[in-house]
């Protein structure tokens, strides 16, 4: 019950404004203390501690170091504008190129407040600059950061094979199909939006002064650099050269080498974006030490009881069992940190769904696809807050809401289809 | 900004800002401490054919203290992240107001108890002579666990930072840190 | 009347213990262990010692468990001793140790060859007790892209193994490498790593290794695990005399039924694995290799015994307890199997 009202409590509190992180600190003191004594907090270190040693996370930080260098240097705003040129008179060439971008990086990471604040700071000056739609910009940011998650190698479905226990490699095969469905239901809406909005995203200005293939030319030159880039991040990957975290750190190496390249390297470069590189991993870290706080709270005054009973409680067959524990994940994904549901509510689920002849596989993609869309669902989904907190200013909380609200449909579209059809997408029900 | 009529609660709210300030400045070189070492190990491991625990090890330990040393200097420049549906329509002095509370009620309470309970974690691996149990790992593991007393404590020194700005606004010496605005 | 009613009622007084487990929610066999033990201990009882368990899932702190326990913020743990080695360079010597006993001779050391004595003397300074906490049987020495044939293919290895036994290996130019749990499958797909080793088929067949490394070398470094239960001094001492004993016989059933559960589960998914993948080639670590690693184990256990006088004392028991009992182990269980085997 405590549970229960503790994140009514963190809804209404969350709303007057203070920040994030501090508030669920405070609601989780407010709860904990009153209920079990101030005792319980001695848990804190230990869970900072398990954070401190993530070493996953660590792309975090180098991620965004990357984003931010190719941001300063000016690298990241030639690449997408090239590649808008690309598309030629096509509207929304860098929309759609920031998707492409963002589905790159989702393949070389799986931690998505890496992703999410790096394109934030790649692509959204780019596409303001541009005259893009506001909220058509940062709901293709969100969108395309949150790939992430399913397009491996990504957490989530690092974590639930564990807590399933399936095969890491089924998982991540099980994930392509789905991953690129979503990459290509996003250009599809994309073009679809603005070719019925044509100012909600001009087409690159086309000089016709210059000849065609002088054009392609230029632009290809721009691209490939830092295309390269991210391809060595890739690359770096698939040869064996480095772990996934890893890649990220040549990922910001490179992109500091890239600047040498070019010209645009100083030392005072270096340094600022490393304090800004400080101040958005503070931000994401500083939410997730509020968070663990939260679920702390949650689990040890007995919130983990209710859900169980809740789902227990399920009617006894199939599609009553995935309908609801699909909107008991999303529902607990507004507040609740990916992590700590995959390992507070999935292993609740997980016996039922093998009573039921659930194929576990699918179950995992459809968790994960979930999850997904749990980022993004307002008012608390964490892409929404990564983004905000790298967003220049004139970007306010409702734009970004109100932008994800078409992706959100798109991804519950998705989401549906490999719910109804799982043939489609190569499972056996 | 009148410096004369209150030189006291400003002089304070600039002197626990030059602190947090320092923080941000320390955190960047530990960042660049980073990505130096892991790209090292990585180059070392693939090119020389060399690993190195305590290398391994480095790497989060200079991550640990990054983030939580950037948090409070985070909190000093505002860079934490506000539903802000509500408070970027509110009056300066009404989101001062609701700083004021928030730092009273929500952030001291939790830093300071979450630093006191840090101060016993930390003590414990100090007084085992505590060290990773890997070959080649590093030692004094007391060090990076005193990291999360003295960042929670630095949270503390940020929010009073944060509670004499919104006291400051209230008094109509300036107004306050947050200043993101509708385009 | 009130004098007798008085022992009656606090006959039913009920305790309530709050153990913690090093392992995730649902964790096959390592999880079945504490919970068997708490299911008996409070049958046993008849309602008077219920003992709940929180997973790593919800105390986030597998390897802070001894803290935990120590500290009193759990009256109980379920984990291994090795994990402690950092904090107390002695609790490594009760897990298992490479060239060490197997399983009964282990189980005959600590209960009738002093290895319980040993093992409170280096729990007693941390006000914790420990018992063993079920046994895993001979771990497998790992899953290797490449073949090992003489002591120059270790050079240079790069290897996920974790511990004395990465020391061991380290003496031979090995490189023992630390990867998050959820890259391994990844690093040593790609090569990042050239090999690692798990525990054994019964939990090594969803981790999914035998996918992309065809070696499985058989063991040597973890002879037999035991894991262990770890119990706050003072909530200890709180329990009524027959319940810690009750307590007492409800982890050494569960310990037991562990190790052959773990028996059980692996020959169950070494059948699996043998089926879904006949490829897979069972090697053994050539004699000179072998000889080797014994050779750098002994060396390293005669640096710790210099160090440290009570490692010395628990180095020098097992030796001695070893020698005696592997010569029964030889001319009973192995020249049993050997003769038996046929072609
Ligand atoms: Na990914
Ligand atoms: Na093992």
């Amino acid at each position: 019950m405590i549970g229960v009202l503790m994140f009514a409590a963190a809804l209404v509190l969350l709303l007057f404004g203070f920040p994030v992180a501090f508030t669920f600190g405070g609601v989780a003191l407010i709860f904990g203390v009153f209920s079990e004594g101030m005792d319980m907090f001695a848990f804190m270190p230990f869970r900072i501690m398990s954070i401190m040693q993530n070493t996953v996370m660590m792309a975090i930080p180098l991620f965004i170091f990357m984003g931010l260098v190719l941001q300063k240097t000016r690298l990241a705003e030639q690449l997408l504008e090239s590649m808008g040129t690309l598309f030629g008179r096509v509207r929304g060439g860098i929309a759609i190129s920031t998707i492409l971008v963002g589905a790159l990086l989702a393949a070389s990471t799986g931690v998505v407040g890496a992703s999410v604040v790096a394109m934030g700071l790649i692509s959204l000056p780019v596409m303001l600059k541009y005259k893009y739609d506001k909220r058509l910009a940062c709901g293709t940011i969100c969108a395309s950061g949150t790939l992430g998650q399913i397009i491996p190698p990504s957490i989530i479905l690092i974590i639930l094979g564990d807590v399933m226990g399936i095969p890491v490699g089924d998982l991540f095969q099980a994930a392509v199909g789905p991953g690129f469905i979503l990459i290509a239901v996003y250009i599809i809406y994309i073009l679809v939006y603005t070719w019925l909005n044509p100012d909600a995203a001009p087409a690159m200005p086309v000089d016709d002064s210059i000849d065609r293939k002088a054009l392609y030319f230029k632009a290809i030159k721009a691209i490939v650099p830092p295309l390269a880039l991210i391809l060595v991040v890739l690359g770096s990957i698939f040869a064996g050269i480095a772990t996934p975290t890893e890649s990220a750190a040549l990922g910001g190496v490179g992109a500091v080498f890239l600047a040498l390249f070019y010209g645009q390297f100083s030392f005072k470069m270096v340094y600022d974006s490393g304090i800004e590189t400080v101040k958005v991993t503070a931000m994401v870290f500083a939410i997730l030490l509020g968070a663990t706080a939260f679920s702390m709270a949650f689990s040890y005054t007995g919130g983990e009881e209710v859900v169980e009973e809740v789902l227990l409680s399920l009617p006894g067959e199939k599609w009553g069992f995935l309908f609801l524990s699909m909107l008991v994940i999303l529902v607990l994904g507004f507040f609740i940190d990916f992590v700590e549901i995959s390992f507070i509510i999935v292993p609740i689920l997980v016996p039922i769904a093998e009573i039921l002849g659930i194929n576990m596989t699918w179950f995992a993609i459809l968790i994960a696809m979930n999850l997904q869309t749990s980022f993004l669902t307002p008012p608390f989904g964490f892409s929404l807050f990564y983004l905000k907190g790298v967003a220049p200013e004139g970007v306010s909380t409702m734009d970004i809401y109100k932008g994800v609200m078409p992706f959100i449909v798109l991804q519950v579209l998705v989401l549906m289809l490999l719910l109804f059809f799982p043939e489609f997408m190569g499972f056996e029900s | 900004m009148s410096s004369t009529s209150a030189p006291l609660l400003m002089r304070l709210e600039n002197g626990l800002n030059w602190i947090s300030d320092r923080l941000g400045s320390i955190s960047a070189l530990i960042f660049l401490l980073l990505l130096i070492n892991v790209f090292y190990d990585v180059f070392a491991r693939y090119l020389l054919n060399d690993v190195s625990i305590g290398l391994q090890e480095m790497e989060w330990h200079l991550f640990a203290a990054m983030f939580l040393l950037g948090v409070p200097f985070t909190l000093r420049v505002d860079g934490h992240v506000r539903v802000d549906l509500i408070y970027e329509r509110l009056s300066p002095n009404g989101r001062a107001w609701i700083d004021l509370a928030g730092t009273l009620i929500f952030l001291l309470p939790f830093c300071l108890l979450v630093a006191w309970f840090g101060l016993d974690f930390a003590k414990e691996a100090y007084e085992l002579g505590e060290g990773s149990g890997d070959p080649g790992g590093l030692s004094n593991r007391w060090i990076i666990k005193a990291a999360i007393p003295v960042s929670f404590g630095f949270m503390a020194v940020s929010g009073m930072g944060l509670l004499l700005n919104s006291v400051n606004t209230l008094l109509g010496y300036h107004k306050p840190i947050y200043h993101k605005t509708e385009l | 009347l009130s004098v007798l009613a008085a022992p009656a009622m606090a006959a039913e007084k009920v305790y309530k213990l709050k153990m913690a487990e090093g392992w995730p929610t649902n964790f096959p066999i390592f999880g079945d262990s504490p919970r068997n033990m708490a299911k008996m201990a409070e049958e046993m009882s008849n309602g008077r010692l219920k003992i709940t368990i929180d997973s790593a899932n919800k105390h986030k702190a597998p390897l802070a468990i001894f803290d935990m326990v120590k500290g009193g913020q759990y009256d109980m743990g379920h984990t291994a001793s090795y994990y402690w080695k950092g904090k107390d360079p002695n609790t490594l010597f009760f897990t298992t140790m490479p060239f060490g006993m197997t399983a009964p001779e282990q189980y005959a050391w600590f209960y009738f060859g002093g290895g319980m004595e040993l093992m409170e003397k280096v729990y007693k300074r941390h006000r914790m007790l420990s018992f063993p906490g079920g046994n895993t049987g001979v771990q497998m020495g790992g899953w290797f892209r490449k073949e090992i044939n003489s002591v120059d293919d270790l050079k240079g290895l790069k290897m996920r193994i974790p511990g004395f036994a990465g020391e061991v290996l380290a003496e031979l130019g090995a490189k023992p490498t630390n990867i998050a749990t959820g890259e391994l499958y990844t690093s040593l797909e790609r090569n990042t790593i050239d090999a690692l080793e798990w525990v054994g088929p019964s939990l090594d067949l969803r981790m999914g290794f035998h996918k992309i490394a065809p070696y499985y070398y058989t063991g040597w470094h973890e002879p037999a695990t035991e894991l262990q239960f770890l119990i706050n001094e003072r909530s200890w001492k709180k329990l009524p005399k027959d319940l810690q004993e009750i307590l007492r016989v409800a982890m050494r059933t569960a310990a037991y039924d562990m190790y052959i559960q773990s028996t059980h589960a692996s020959g169950e998914n070494w059948a699996t694995m043998t089926q879904e993948y006949p490829n897979i080639q069972v090697k053994r670590f050539p004699t000179e290799v072998i000889e080797a690693m014994r050779t750098a184990n002994d060396k390293l256990l005669k640096e710790k015994a210099e160090a440290n006088p009570v490692a010395k004392e628990i180095i020098e028991s097992q030796a001695q307890y070893l020698k005696q009992v592997r010569a029964w182990t030889n001319i009973a269980d192995k020249q049993y199997l050997d003769s038996i085997a046929g072609e």
